[in-house]
């Protein structure tokens, strides 16, 4: 070992913190700190001051008032039997809390319904396949999650957001019958929709069909749409939450505002995340604020992955995914499956900008955009590919050379222009009223004199220089 | 339903400065949970300390329409932090009459200190800072460093033993721990700039 790694230096702590350590050397302090308490000591205050140490413990420190202890039901990556454990166990104990039925073939009782199976469960609850004697339909019942109706905070905003999801009327969005509570645990009424989730369908056959993707797309912007005007952000659009019913062409989105319920309680407790990120807006990542534009992220995300077959932020760990999600562009869509033109990936991209502010600004843009998108595919003849989505040079890597030589061109332009001004301003001394047109016509002059391939590259300059400049 | 002060329509075009508008946007998520904790301490049930929550972000918003961008003034940021200050002091006190017809121990609690005092709220203030940029840099450090930070500072547990549970030398804890605290001091500055 270096004799220098078991020496204590203060001036190594400073590089240290200012970042300058080589790797080296910074094995080196590591070796030294496991030995010396004096240096640990040191660098912890060089760090931050004693009392902000804990003002971080106690500040970071929750309090039980609006979290519930979360950190052993959901887990990161490594863990994942655990949390399916939890899981399972939220099924039995929900199925142990069911009244007796006098019904064989039924699981047994929950408010009114007959239970006749459990259609999934996941980590804010469990679906169950219920019946409705009273009007002999069956429904799908879906019961908060055990863990999560501990807190009458969280039973409270489950109702809440029930009651907000209820009032979205759109054919593509799931009704709400009722909400009803029972020994405890809040329960939603919605009807049962025979068929299967898009995630199931990309899972069983992989990338969809153009047409396909764009009429889904459409829906699910649509229904977006009515919730948004209402104020309601679904907060966790993707392909498990959109339902496509059996042989008809009806999307149906469910769980509307039920992330919301465990939003909070799930908040990164020691550093873990629920349920899966992968179609979460960087805004929802980070824990900002977030508007319904992060639902239209989302649905990038999804029509991503009906393109692709799968989603477009993945990692080994859910930590490595809200990284992606925040830091990396997806791959190009066309690289995964040829088949899929150019305009949608630029749809795509649009949906999937970091800043919401670059992103379509609303959902109803969006299904509007879709429909056209529809129409287009349909009869290329006749409707043509809307205007958004039209090649543009700026958009498009492979022309940026062009773009710098258009730069550089429009530079000398400017430049020939500027030697010919002051003619242009010793004439609008004598004569005011003709500053501008000599000046318009001086460049006219220049054009006219390149040859056309020049011209063109001029104006796309100009076009360029516009579009940068716009805010 | 509720209306949502961070959407509405008249104030994003009042505040047409693009910072302002994003400044509006992080102060309503930061400030929800501050009010909105300091009205369950009091004891107050979820849905009311929503509302209440709910009730303060409106009057300030109703206050930012009237604000007008003077470079002699304070800035926005410094500016919004004022008027939420008064706006949840006046929120808290105007409740107390009705709240106080329940009669348990937290009524009796809230009684005593019916609002909340400026120390009060610069710290819940700063609590929502920390978490929120705990939040955010917490996506910046691989897992066992954020864990390193995590179990020895904020859950106080023993250096060695961590080390030893994450398969780290006790200096590589140090080194981890001392790097997210020097992150995270840095986010919350940036955030309260």
């Amino acid at each position: 070992m270096d004799a220098k790694s078991t020496q204590c230096d203060d001036a190594r702590i400073a590089r240290f913190l200012r970042g300058e350590l080589t790797a080296e050397e910074e094995r080196l302090f590591e070796q030294h700190l496991d030995t010396c308490p004096t240096c640990s000591a040191r660098l912890d205050r060089s760090t931050a001051a004693a009392p902000r140490w804990q003002e971080a413990a106690e500040l970071l420190r929750d309090e039980p008032i609006d979290l519930e202890p979360l950190s052993a039901v959901f887990s990161d990556s490594g863990s994942g039997e655990v949390a399916r454990q939890v899981v399972d166990d939220g099924v039995r104990r929900i199925l142990e809390l069911l009244h007796p039925t006098d019904d064989p073939r039924m699981l047994g009782r929950i408010g009114g319904y007959e239970v006749a199976g459990v259609i999934g469960s996941g980590g804010n609850g469990v679906v169950l396949k219920g019946h409705d004697p009273s009007l002999n339909r069956y429904v799908a019942i879906k019961v908060l999650a055990p863990h999560l109706a501990s807190s009458g905070a969280a039973r409270a905003r489950f109702a809440r957001e029930a009651v907000a999801a209820a009032a979205v009327m759109h054919e593509n969005v799931i009704a709400i019958h009722g909400v009803e509570e029972h020994a405890g645990l809040p329960f939603l009424v919605m009807p049962y929709v025979r068929g299967t989730s898009l995630q199931k369908r990309i899972d069983q056959n992989g990338p969809l069909g153009l047409l396909e993707i764009l009429r889904i797309g459409m829906q699910v912007a649509a229904g977006l749409a009515a919730a948004h005007a209402q104020g309601l952000v679904h907060r966790d659009i993707k392909p498990a939450n959109i339902l496509l019913a059996d042989g008809v062409e009806r999307v149906t989105i469910t769980d509307f505002g039920l992330a919301r319920a465990v939003d909070d309680a799930s908040m990164t407790r020691s550093g873990l995340i629920a349920g899966t990120p992968q179609f979460m807006s960087p805004e929802q990542a980070r824990g900002e604020a977030i508007d319904p534009r992060s639902d239209l992220f989302s649905l990038g995300s999804v029509l991503y992955a009906m393109a692709t077959g799968h989603p477009p932020f993945r990692a080994e760990s859910s930590y490595g995914v809200l990284r992606r999600i925040c830091e990396s562009a997806p791959r190009a869509i066309r690289e995964s499956n040829p088949a899929i033109p150019d305009w949608l990936g630029r749809l795509v991209d649009r949906l999937l900008e970091k800043e919401p502010g670059k992103r379509f600004q609303s959902s109803a843009e969006v299904a509007d955009l879709l429909a056209r998108c529809v129409a287009h595919v349909q009869q290329p003849d006749a409707q043509p590919l809307p205007d958004e989505l039209q090649e543009r040079p700026a958009t498009n890597p492979p022309r940026r050379r062009w773009l710098v030589a258009a730069v550089v061109l429009a530079a000398v332009a400017l430049l020939a222009l500027a030697t010919t001004l002051p003619q242009g301003d010793s004439r609008k001394e004598n004569e005011p009223g003709a500053a501008t047109p000599s000046a318009q016509s001086t460049t006219d002059e220049h054009a006219a004199r390149w040859d056309d391939g020049v011209d063109k590259i001029l104006e796309e300059a100009t076009e360029t220089t516009r579009r940068l400049m716009e805010p | 339903m509720h209306e949502f002060p961070n959407t509405r329509n008249s104030l994003l075009l009042k505040l047409r400065d693009r910072n302002d508008c994003e400044s509006w946007r992080e102060f309503v998520a930061l400030y929800r949970p501050v009010v909105y904790r300091m009205a369950r301490r009091r004891g107050m049930q979820d849905a009311d300390a929503q509302d209440l929550a709910q009730a303060v972000l409106i009057s300030v918003a109703d206050s930012v329409e009237r604000w007008e961008a003077d470079p002699h003034r304070a800035r926005f940021r410094t500016w919004l932090t004022r008027v939420a200050r008064n706006a949840t002091i006046d929120a808290f006190r105007r409740r107390r009459p009705d709240a106080a017809a329940g009669g348990t121990t937290e009524v009796t609690r809230l009684e005593q200190h019916p609002e909340p005092d400026d120390e009060e709220i610069h710290r819940e203030h700063r609590r929502e800072c920390f978490r929120r940029a705990a939040r955010c840099v917490r996506w910046e450090f691989a897992e066992e460093t954020w864990l390193a930070f995590w179990q020895t500072t904020v859950e106080g547990r023993d250096i060695k033993e961590v080390a030893g549970q994450l398969g780290k030398s006790p200096g590589a804890v140090y080194i981890a721990r001392s790097r997210v605290m020097q992150r995270l001091q840095k986010k919350i500055v940036e955030m309260e700039e």
